[in-house]
């Protein structure tokens, strides 16, 4: 087992936001809103929360070329509506006909699928809502991946490459086919506690927030990962998330249910004290930190 | 205290070839892979063909797995083939497409049959995770430091490449392997990208239908794969006597924040992606002997390549020469750039640079020297390899010869 630290002490939290639960409208942070229409829900979720901090932070409204996205998102949510319609046109003596598939059912495809669904969507509508040039690592699918997209940002900031890191998790998990994902593990996941969310942080090097004047909201003090391969088509329990407060307890949401959102969701929810979260995954990250927020 | 990294294994399993050395002779003779569709019946589709893997075994659903372990396989064997492993932990950093979605599983569940209950016909049903892939590799290399699964569309094969360079590089990990698989000749993934018109529609002469910088382009051929390299420090590849292929010098990356589905019109990101990787290197755009270009065959991308080119390279930019994988083996999206550094790498040992085929009337506006249609002997000391997604994220890396000249 590998054990990286990267705790890096002159890096400041100077702008946190979130959302939980689909639904929301992101219409407010959209540069055009036209976009609108490519967008699905983990791209809606994305734009709101990673546009909180950006604003919370004082930072302009185009981030430019010196601030890098880091991102970890969830499992891929078709929506079922847009494939319902087409597996119900590919039918034919009730099984799946390819003959029907590319003439009644193609027919049918919503091209705005292909835009609504993928992985890398929300860098894109973040990217480009923000006006954010700079670099980028963009991961998947779990809380895990987070911790990477963390440990990038860090050693962005600490070589100079960037100025800005906007770290974030998102995850569409009200979908039938995420849920139909956690459903079938063992042990299986309860659907039902599986929720849609977003969160997001903007890091830059202390002495550089100073200069410009920003507030700083927090610090990291600690941070660990580590990871342990195993056979995926074996069963994992080990699976568990704990975020623990220390002189506050402002946590509005069950964090184990957030996906690769938790921790950024509970940064940005958290009252001034100390957090610290702690992950073992099913994909078999393990992972925990210490945070300082004022 | 930056570490140098060198590649010390490569595999790859490609349209036109499923060993470095089968894939090396196929580039440089400008053999095409595509062919009709045969994976499903393409029907009616708009695009009835793709590059596909000739693939006898059946050892996994997910075909991008399968590819992944073999070329996996090929790698590590060769790094070790000096007859010691890698030193230290290693990490994994791969470029993965998207999960497999079986319209066939999708029409059973409709139907109320009941998802299979063995463990491993239970995760595979109806959607099959990427991440799977990721703990398999892992699992079987016995690799321990995190890894990184990049999900970056078509520039996720480099930048796993890329940040596997840098995760050595800046001494955060010992060892890597890393590079990108991908395979979406399904029905879903063909009508996802016919329902946007991104895929040629030269169905009547498949090996034709890739052209890339051509004036009669009209866009990309599907492809699938995967390129995997091991990479570590060359301290420690000198130490074991490791086989050296090739040096990383740099590796950038950059967001368009443009448009959906096309790319910057200037191509500024195309551009802040070479130039960074350049930078990262701390070499002089002046010292770049060749280009691998994403050279998709859209009418957009190459153009627009072009473009960035020339703003990179000043009017030294018609001396480089540019060439496309894509030509030959299709787009192989997220297991692109790692293919295509493969291809780079290979080439670059061999003093030659591949063709880019089917160059038959060269777009007034693509007027660079994409070395058309024959392979060229060309030794070369720095390349780069550039990846650019759909969603405007590009990626470049910059390669040196092994040994420096």
């Amino acid at each position: 087992m590998n054990v990286l630290d990267f705790a890096r002490d002159h890096l400041a939290i100077t702008g946190c936001g979130s959302v939980v639960g689909n639904g929301c409208d992101p219409a407010p942070f959209l540069k055009i809103r036209k976009m609108r229409k490519f967008m699905g829900p983990h791209d809606d979720l994305a734009v709101i929360a990673a546009s909180r901090p950006v604003q919370a932070a004082a930072l302009p409204a185009s981030l430019g070329e010196r601030a890098g996205l880091y991102l970890a998102v969830g499992f891929i949510p078709f929506e079922r509506a847009d494939l319902d319609v087409l597996v119900d046109a590919s039918v034919a003596g009730g099984a799946f006909s390819m003959d029907r598939f590319s003439t009644t059912a193609f027919s049918t495809l919503n091209p705005l699928l292909t835009f609504r669904c993928l992985p890398n969507m929300p860098a894109f509508h973040v990217s480009f809502n923000l006006d954010l040039q700079g670099p980028y690592w963009v991961g998947y699918p779990g809380i895990g991946q987070f911790y990477v997209a963390l440990e990038e940002a860090s050693a962005a900031l600490a070589d100079g490459a960037i100025d800005v890191a906007l770290v974030g998790g998102v995850a569409d998990q009200e979908n039938f086919l995420v849920r139909h994902h956690f459903s079938r593990l063992d042990p299986p996941v309860d659907p039902a506690k599986l929720q849609s969310a977003a969160g997001f942080i903007v890091l830059e090097r202390r002495t550089d927030a100073g200069r410009r004047g920003a507030t700083l909201r927090g610090r990291l003090r600690c941070c660990r990962i580590s990871y342990e391969p195993a056979d995926p088509f074996e069963r994992s329990d080990a699976y568990e998330e704990k975020i623990e407060t220390v002189a506050f307890n402002g946590l509005a949401h069950d964090p184990g249910e957030l996906g690769p959102a938790s921790l950024a969701v509970a940064l940005a929810t958290a009252a001034p004290g100390t957090l610290s979260h702690q992950a073992r995954s099913r994909d078999r990250f393990s992972a925990d930190s210490e945070w300082e927020l004022t | 205290m930056r570490h140098r990294v060198v590649v010390t294994g490569m595999g790859v399993v490609a349209p036109t070839g499923q060993s470095v050395d089968e894939f090396l002779d196929s580039l440089l003779s400008g053999r095409s892979g595509a062919r009709r569709i045969s994976l499903f019946d393409p029907a009616s589709l708009p695009t009835r063909v793709a590059a596909e893997v000739t693939w006898t075994r059946s050892d996994f659903r997910d075909r991008k797995i399968a590819f992944a372990m073999h070329a996996a396989e090929q790698a590590v064997e060769e790094a070790a083939a000096c007859g010691s492993a890698p030193g230290g932990e290693g990490g994994l950093s791969l470029g993965i497409g998207l999960e497999l979605f079986s319209m066939e599983d999708a029409v059973a569940a409709k139907h109320g049959d009941p998802v299979p209950s063995a463990r491993r016909d239970r995760l595979t049903f109806l959607q099959t995770p990427s991440d799977l892939c990721v703990s398999m590799l892992a699992a079987r290399f016995g690799l321990t430091a995190p890894p990184a699964t990049h999900v970056s569309a078509c520039a996720a094969g480099t930048d796993a490449v890329g940040n596997a360079f840098h995760l050595i590089a800046q001494g955060r990990r010992r060892w890597m392997l890393a590079g990108g698989a991908d395979s979406m000749i399904n029905p879903l993934g063909v009508a996802g990208f016919c329902s946007i018109g991104a895929m040629s529609t030269s169905n009547d002469d498949p090996p034709r239908a890739s052209r890339p910088f051509d004036r009669r382009r009209n866009g990309f051929v599907l492809g699938e794969g995967a390129g995997m390299l091991v990479l570590e420090r060359l301290a420690d590849a000198v130490e074991r006597g490791a086989p050296i292929h090739a040096e990383i010098v740099g590796y950038g990356t950059s967001f368009d924040a443009h448009g959906i589905s096309e790319p910057h019109p200037e191509g500024r990101g195309a551009f802040q992606a070479m130039k960074r990787a350049i930078d990262d290197a701390r070499v002089e755009p002046g010292a770049i002997d060749s280009i691998n270009a994403h050279g998709t065959s859209t009418p957009k991308n190459d153009l627009v390549e072009t473009l960035a080119i020339k703003r990179l390279l000043g009017p030294r930019a018609y001396q480089v020469p540019v060439s496309s994988t894509k030509s030959m083996i299709g787009h192989l999206i997220s297991a692109a750039g790692a293919v295509e550094t493969v291809a780079a790498i290979a080439c670059m040992k061999a003093d030659w640079v591949h063709p880019t085929i089917n160059l038959d009337e060269p777009d007034e506006a693509c007027d660079l020297d994409y070395v058309a249609n024959v392979a060229r002997r060309h030794p070369q000391q720095y390349v780069l390899s550039s990846s650019f997604a759909f969603g405007g994220q590009n990626a470049s890396i910059l390669l040196r010869h092994w040994p420096p000249c």
